[in-house]
């Protein structure tokens, strides 16, 4: 039994830690978690307030000066810039699109993977390394000796298919690098989905079968709907990492073409470094924090059972 | 259904093995699609920079080592700080998580599930939107360029994810095995040192090597807050993109050897990591 | 029409291993309730998993009324079966659940729901539960939605591998009946795998008792209580197990606590023919009876031996009796009331034709009666 419960078996273990634990023993159960949440409170939360304070002064890293109070007229630009939205929208697209897109590869690959054949180690092996290569060099590679319009390989090989020469990062910028997104995130929903695959128990695999369904329909009836939790994870936790891919949009597009390919956190790091503004940086970073804040409580009611799960011992 | 009155066997109509050749046939063409860049990346590394650059593109040339040599030039000190970084923050998380996450499983605190709720929450605030303030702080802290700032960093980084994990295999700890450590008059510590650890050794492998990846392939801050004295490899791997002119080769050079080390030890310790990234769910 | 025909039927699991099922000839007869009972590693599931078409056949045939079913996949062959762990499907409703094979033959909706509620009255099963999850469920509860899922489809032959063994004694004992009126009532030919030779006792009409993969003997369970083939059979049936010894061939029987065991003369015979020195008995505890010392039964063996154990079962209790040559106690059955005590010396009396011989090798019965 993992983090994922099998919906067919009920836990043995009490889910509820009894009242009758006394003060002592309370105090003695806090203490192990104390440090670690200590320390993430330090330097997680600290890092916030202090942009919550920076978001209500103006203060522009290369004018002299420091930072003065400001009251929301940061809030005002982030409200009523344009870029702020635009790449407040693109990151939703992008997220989306590759989180759905890496799934579906994922539970197809999941699928290949869970049955027997000759050399299914070194399949395997071949189908988690894109998720093991750095995204810096993975953005680069894709950059250059995969999608150059003169020199890449793509263009080689779609050739016989009557493409030539596509300049991808002008052309189909967004779509390149939701391409690299994927890619490098496939292997791990298909993992997650895998570890679904192999925790069916395999009599009423069995029983499906007597009963005749053939594979199509078992796989509709009771492999589906056996893989929610599993999916719904894959999608939670990916979709916590995807809205900050930076690495590839710095690397492949830097944005562009124009802001094509901007998402938030290259937004973010556009304010800061380019922009020197530290305020308005901090006040776009307040409203995404709120945002997120927002979609992930919707996300995570919607994903309770996956907390359900995290039944603990007492 | 037809009675027969004659016993006739009925024939196969196709053969049982021709099913598993198919399927193996599928399998080995989607991973070599899939693995294609990879290989392509590691190919074109070994290509002189007049090979890399032709249409079509070389399969087959005269390879050699002048791209690795030239991509390697200086690497060493962002190698050392890479390998500081990474194993420094990994450490800091074993000994962070190991405790919290028995705190949230075996003996839980009555809040549990909200302490969980809160080490998740910290990854889902993008921590690029503090990247200003947390350029300032480091400034003033004295901390800025330095490997005990990014040890800091990848550690809250990959501390929940770590409490998560190491918590769902300190679960699957059987019950009854703990409670015969108390009557053997275990103390907690004693309990956590000769029962748990042993028995899930193998997920704190994998958590170690989760944290490693993730530690090792940072870029965003290491990009915002290091110069010299700390920056790690992706900055290497950055400052090699060249501003004008096309390197195909040398970029695929820098890449690889970037790469390689996590790749190595993601391959060597395959199934450790596809336990981990299963949450413990697939051995 | 729904006869089961085993013929020959193998079963090896990897090259170079014994066969998990070695050449199994079985004969189940229409609407028959047939009872494959052996301890584990018998072969018996697998036999049956064969006959489901879940375990490939790799020689012989298997056909299901006159037609060979041997490469015909499991939902082709009219056949529906009961799992150890229920096997039932977590995400749908107990009726989901027993009406997924009708849904997946396309049976209308009504008429689904119709047979499905059939099914459930038969097995006395709440309507109230139809729309429960299976994990809402006692183990009782599921066990009979286990077996609904299998009676709604009104098969050709049920299969039924051990579903007893996960429920709790008296529940066990209760069921069983039920199981066994259900198919006296319906009728259906039913292949039933178990483990616990009373449960193959009371439930089967016939019992094919299995060991390693092999067929011993399938008959009546009272033609296998009063005529094992071979000594696996005499150990196996019966509780309490019948007694088993090596003894000596001598003058007139064999020698057993010091004294002799007179036997059949066809026995000795037999025993004289295969040209053997000692022999394997048995003698069930039910036959080995206690005498007070008054009137003596002329003609029967006589034991005599230390009380080292008696296990009290109410109307009856169990002696442990060592005897002076040592090696494994007998085991005898006597009456309830003041039964001798441990430390007492106690004499047992059998008759010669309720002792049974077997060939110390092979294990075949010798000289068996008519």
């Amino acid at each position: 039994m993992t983090v994922l419960e099998d919906l067919a078996a009920p836990r043995r273990d009490a889910e509820v830690v009894p009242l009758a634990v006394g003060r002592r023993e309370r105090w003695l159960r806090r203490l192990p978690l104390l440090p670690a949440l200590i320390y993430v409170v330090v330097v997680t939360q600290i890092p916030f307030v202090v942009t919550l304070w920076y978001s209500f002064q103006s203060y522009f890293w290369d004018q002299p000066g420091g930072a003065h109070f400001t009251g929301l007229s940061n809030y005002t630009t982030v409200f009523t810039n344009a870029s702020f939205r635009g790449s407040l929208v693109r990151s939703v697209v992008m997220t989306a699109a590759a989180v759905i897109a890496a799934m579906i590869l994922g539970v197809a690959f999941a699928v290949l993977l869970d049955r027997k054949f000759f050399g299914r180690g070194v399949v395997r092996t071949l189908i988690i390394t894109p998720f093991l290569v750095m995204p810096a060099a993975a953005a680069l590679v894709w950059a250059g000796p995969m999608l150059d319009p003169n020199f890449g390989l793509l263009n080689y090989l779609l050739a016989p298919f009557g493409i030539h020469h596509v300049a991808w990062l002008s052309v189909h910028a967004l779509g390149s690098v939701i391409v690299v997104m994927i890619w490098q995130w496939t292997p791990f929903m298909t993992l997650i989905v895998l570890a679904g695959l192999q925790s069916q128990p395999p009599d009423t695999l069995e029983a499906a079968k007597v009963d005749g369904a053939g594979a199509l329909a078992t796989f509709r009836e009771l492999t589906l709907p056996h893989l929610r939790p599993y999916i719904e994870l894959g999608i939670l936790l990916g979709s916590i990492y995807l809205v900050n891919t930076f690495d590839a949009v710095r690397l492949m597009t830097n944005g562009g073409p124009g802001t094509s390919t901007t998402n938030l956190p290259f937004y973010l790091y556009q304010q800061v470094n380019n922009a020197f503004d530290v305020g308005g940086a901090a006040a776009a970073g307040v409203v995404t924090v709120i945002l997120t804040i927002i979609v992930a409580t919707f996300a995570l009611r919607m994903f309770a059972r996956v907390f359900q799960f995290e039944e603990a011992r007492g | 259904m037809t009675v027969l009155p004659v016993v006739r066997p009925e024939p196969r109509r196709v053969p049982r093995w021709v099913g598993s050749v198919g399927w193996a046939v599928v399998a080995w063409v989607v991973a070599l699609a899939f693995f294609l860049p990879v290989l392509w990346m590691v190919i074109t590394a070994f290509k002189p920079e007049s090979a890399a650059e032709t249409w079509p593109p070389k399969f087959i040339f005269t390879p050699t080592l002048a791209e690795f040599r030239l991509a390697v030039t200086g690497m060493s000190p962002f190698l050392i700080h890479s390998v500081l970084a990474t194993a420094g923050s990994t450490i800091l998380v074993l000994l962070l998580a190991v405790p919290a996450a028995y705190a949230l499983s075996v003996y839980p605190v009555r809040r549990w599930r909200d302490g969980l709720f809160f080490f998740i929450s910290t990854k889902m605030l993008p921590i690029v939107a503090a990247i200003g303030p947390l350029y300032v702080i480091a400034l003033h802290t004295h901390l800025l360029d330095s490997i005990g700032l990014m040890i800091i960093l990848y550690t809250a980084m990959n501390l929940p994810l770590a409490i998560w994990m190491i918590r769902s295999f300190m679960l699957e700890v059987p019950g009854e095995l703990l409670e015969a450590a108390r009557l053997d008059g275990a103390g907690r510590l004693r309990e956590i040192g000769s029962v748990i650890l042993p028995i899930i050794m193998p997920g704190l492998v994998s958590t170690a090597l989760i944290c490693v990846i993730f530690a090792w392939n940072e870029l965003f801050l290491a990009l915002n807050l290091t110069v010299t004295n700390a920056a790690t490899m992706p900055m290497f791997l950055m400052s090699s993109v060249p501003q004008e002119g096309l390197y195909i080769a040398h970029l695929a050079a820098a890449a690889t050897v970037a790469s390689i080390p996590v790749i190595l030890v993601g391959w060597m310790a395959q199934r450790s990591l596809v336990r981990g990234l299963s949450m413990g769910a697939i051995k | 029409m729904a006869s089961v025909r085993y013929m020959s039927a193998t079963r090896v699991f990897s090259k170079g291993t014994p066969p998990a099922v070695d050449a199994l000839d079985l004969d189940v007869h229409d609407g028959e309730f047939m009872v494959l009972v052996g301890p584990s590693g018998s072969g018996k599931t697998t036999a049956l998993r064969m006959l489901a078409g879940l375990e490939p056949i790799d020689s012989g045939h298997v056909e299901i009324g006159d037609r060979d079913v041997t490469q015909v996949p499991p939902k082709d062959r009219d056949i529906a079966m009961v799992f150890q762990n229920y096997a039932l499907y977590p995400q749908k409703t107990v009726a989901e659940n027993m009406g997924f094979a009708l849904k997946m033959q396309r049976v209308p909706r009504a008429d689904r729901d119709r047979r499905v509620r059939e099914a459930a009255r038969l097995l006395d099963l709440d309507e109230q539960l139809l729309d429960r999850k299976p994990r809402q469920l006692s183990g009782g509860q599921r066990q009979r939605v286990a077996m609904g899922r299998a009676i709604v489809r009104e098969p050709k032959v049920f299969l039924m591998d051990e579903p007893l063994s996960n429920l709790d004694a008296k529940l066990r004992v209760q069921t069983r009946s039920q199981i066994a009126e259900l198919q006296r009532r319906l009728g259906i030919t039913t292949v039933y795998v178990t483990h616990d030779q009373v449960e193959a006792m009371t439930m089967g009409h016939r019992v094919a008792v299995l060991n390693q993969g092999q067929l011993q003997q399938c008959a009546t369970p009272r033609e296998l209580y009063e005529n094992p083939v071979n000594q696996f059979v005499a150990g196996f049936i019966g509780s309490p197990a019948m007694n088993l010894r090596t003894v000596q061939l001598t003058d007139g029987g064999v020698q057993l606590a010091g004294k002799v065991l007179p036997l059949p003369a066809t026995v000795r015979t037999a025993a004289g023919a295969a040209g053997l020195t000692e022999l394997v008995i048995g003698m069930r505890p039910e036959h080995l009876h206690v005498t007070d010392g008054s009137g003596e039964l002329t003609g029967s063996g006589e034991l005599t031996g230390e009380v080292i154990l008696v296990e009290e079962l109410g109307a009856d209790a169990l002696l442990h009796v060592r005897l002076p040559e040592g090696g494994t106690p007998v085991v005898a059955r006597t009456e309830g009331r003041k039964p001798p005590a441990p430390g007492r010396e106690v004499t047992l009396h059998v008759q010669p034709d309720e002792v049974f011989a077997f060939h110390p090798v092979t294990g075949a019965r010798l000289a068996g009666q008519a």
